[in-house]
């Protein structure tokens, strides 16, 4: 019987004749269910039927993916300021960038930033994880209150923060009553506190997410597998170390794929809270592009360092899932 | 169980509340302190050692300056307009390229599918310039559909789509065609219904994130009357300067729809954060 991967021409074995299920097709994922001939046939569309159901969606790829994915790549070896017209320059942007000293400080705190966010989205999510997994009354509020800060807008969430990181705020009390420091800080405007602090509320924003990804994680876990070490005089610690760290290593996988993606992008709560400020020590790559594209219209530079950025995601998501990979 | 480990049962069950009610303080303690601010007179400061979260008395004053220093009500019903008209079209675009990639055999189907996935690898900072460039050169910067076009298109929505659609007993299709059906008709009558678990997820996030959003109007748009609600935040920054019970309250205003919503849809919130991974 001859294969007909892919055309039109419809199946003409009668269903009688067939004993063996049907021949799986030549690019036909295994998803897709498959049943007698006659039903192959009836889901045989015509040719234009697919392409009419996806047209709104290609029409949409084209315009706003594959265009810009290719001024994206063709910008970054102009100069181009939005109005005049575009001017080939070589690859004198990226040159740039070896001696721009704010693209370089920019460049050292995403990565501080990314330092400091692996943790707090990957480690820290999980011990929470595991404390709201236990069925005690009222964990679902608890759980409710870890989530709540994800579902709010990153400007709201970095408006809050500045009353607690006020130089007579919360923060700036606990510390001075605790006798940690002796006299209140302004701490977004100081240099060495203002980086700091947009990781810690950009991890307290996204928490929630990553704990819930664990969560499911944690829930799929046979609980026999606990009751087992218990008998066997396993500690919580152990119990922690030897199952439950090991079985979330996919999950980690995830966790910490999102949290790169995230951090090497983060916009917003330096955009409200610091502008990048004080002396450019909250400088990230995000904003650097932003400011450079929409302050000072350097379109072709900004795409360039956009580009660099994505390269390095790319490179670090790749490394990411090797390193998971390995564990698995 | 002896009495021993009951006895320790209890003392970790007490240290296990401890620690979250410490946590809930973290988590919740911000918000507690930007309402507490919105709410003081004039009279009490905003800052003190030791800190005082009680206004005495509360007042709504700041709450309607808020409301009027800039036009709120606009940013409110941009934000409604961007959603309502956002997610019904990310979910109507999604399902109609979802349903041929799950239930049709046609040439080039992977490509397609991959062609799709693949958006996911172009990050926002990366479309940013060139997408506003695109966006320009079709003569819809600051505008709403220059707003909305862009981010009616998304991988995840597809994906998962795609995902249920695929697991559609093929019974159910077959007893439509028989009836009757052609494709658009299976679509609409088997698939659909099938598939409004995936939609509500989908939904949600869709409205969190729509109502969320901030750079790509922020870049957009120049005109502020058409700012959705975030930025009509940022620019409430700008407006109250020093006065920052009102930047509080306006603050809180915006929070309280996106509040309502999470507390309203909890449940089937954190089922999708949890499905996320496995879908």
């Amino acid at each position: 019987m001859p294969q007909q991967s892919g055309s039109d021409v419809p199946e003409l074995t009668p269903v009688a004749e067939r004993t063996t299920p049907h021949p799986p097709r030549r690019g036909a994922p295994d998803s897709v269910p498959r049943g007698p001939a006659w039903r192959a046939r009836a889901n045989r569309p015509a040719f234009w039927s697919p392409w009419l159901f996806m047209l709104p969606g290609l029409a949409l790829f084209a315009v706003f993916f594959v265009w810009p994915a290719v001024q994206a790549l063709q910008l970054a070896f102009y100069r181009y300021d939005g109005i005049s017209a575009p001017i080939a320059v070589g690859t004198a942007n990226f040159e740039r960038m070896l001696d721009d000293p704010r693209f370089h400080e920019a460049l050292v705190n995403s990565f501080l930033f990314l330092l400091g966010m692996i943790p707090l989205a990957v480690a820290v999510p999980l011990l929470l994880a595991v404390l709201v997994n236990q069925r005690i009354p009222g964990i679902q509020g608890f759980r409710l209150a870890i989530v709540m800060p994800v579902v709010v807008s990153m400007v709201a969430v970095a408006v809050t923060w500045k009353y607690v990181l006020d130089a007579e705020g919360v923060l700036s009390w606990i510390v001075t009553s605790l006798g940690i420091a002796d006299e209140p800080t302004a701490w977004l405007l100081s240099t060495d506190w203002a980086l700091p602090c947009l990781i810690v509320i950009e991890g307290w924003k996204s928490m929630g997410i990553y704990m819930m990804i664990y969560l499911a994680g944690l829930q799929a876990i046979p609980s026999d597998l606990y009751e087992a070490a218990e008998i066997d005089g396993a500690g919580v610690w152990h119990r922690l170390t030897k199952i439950t760290v090991p079985l979330m290593v996919p999950y980690v996988a995830v966790t910490s794929t999102m949290a790169m993606l995230d951090a090497m992008q983060v916009f917003t709560s330096v955009y409200v809270m610091t502008r990048g400020g004080p002396q450019d020590s909250t400088m990230t790559l995000g904003y650097y592009v932003w400011s450079k594209a929409f302050e000072d219209y350097e379109f072709g530079y900004a795409s360039a360092i956009a580009l660099v950025l994505w390269a390095i995601m790319i490179v670090l998501a790749v490394i990411n899932y090797q390193l998971t990979k390995e564990r698995r | 169980m002896t009495a021993r480990t009951r006895r320790r049962r209890t003392s970790t069950l007490a240290g296990n509340y401890v620690l979250l009610i410490i946590l809930a303080i973290i988590f919740i303690g911000p918000f507690v302190v930007l309402v507490s601010s919105s709410l003081k007179p004039a009279t009490q400061d905003v800052f003190s050692f030791p800190p005082d979260f009680i206004p005495r008395p509360p007042v709504v004053d700041w709450f309607i300056r808020a409301w009027t220093v800039i036009d709120f009500p606009r940013y409110l019903l941009n934000s409604v307009i961007y959603v309502g008209v956002m997610v019904p079209a990310y979910l109507a675009v999604s399902a109609l390229t979802a349903y041929p990639l799950a239930r049709m055999r046609f040439r080039l189907r992977t490509v397609v599918f991959f062609l799709f996935l693949s958006t996911m690898f172009l990050p926002g900072e990366l479309m940013l310039i060139p997408r506003f460039l695109v966006v320009s050169e079709l003569g819809l910067a600051d505008s709403y559909a220059g707003v909305m076009l862009p981010g009616i298109l998304s991988a995840i929505g597809i994906f998962l789509l795609r995902q249920t659609f695929a697991g559609v007993p093929q019974e159910l299709d077959d007893a439509a065609r028989i009836d009757g059906c052609k494709e658009w008709g299976v679509f609409w009558h088997v698939m659909l219904p099938a598939a409004k678990p995936a939609f509500a997820v989908l939904a949600i996030f869709g409205f969190i994130s729509v109502w969320n959003s901030f750079i790509w109007p922020l870049v957009v748009l120049k005109d502020t009357s058409k700012y959705p609600i975030a930025l009509g935040i940022a620019y409430l920054t700008g407006v109250t300067g020093t006065d920052v019970r009102s930047l509080a309250a306006g603050t809180v205003i915006s929070l309280i729809p996106v509040l309502v919503f999470f507390l309203v849809m909890q449940r089937h919130i954190l089922e999708g954060m949890k499905g996320a991974v496995k879908g």
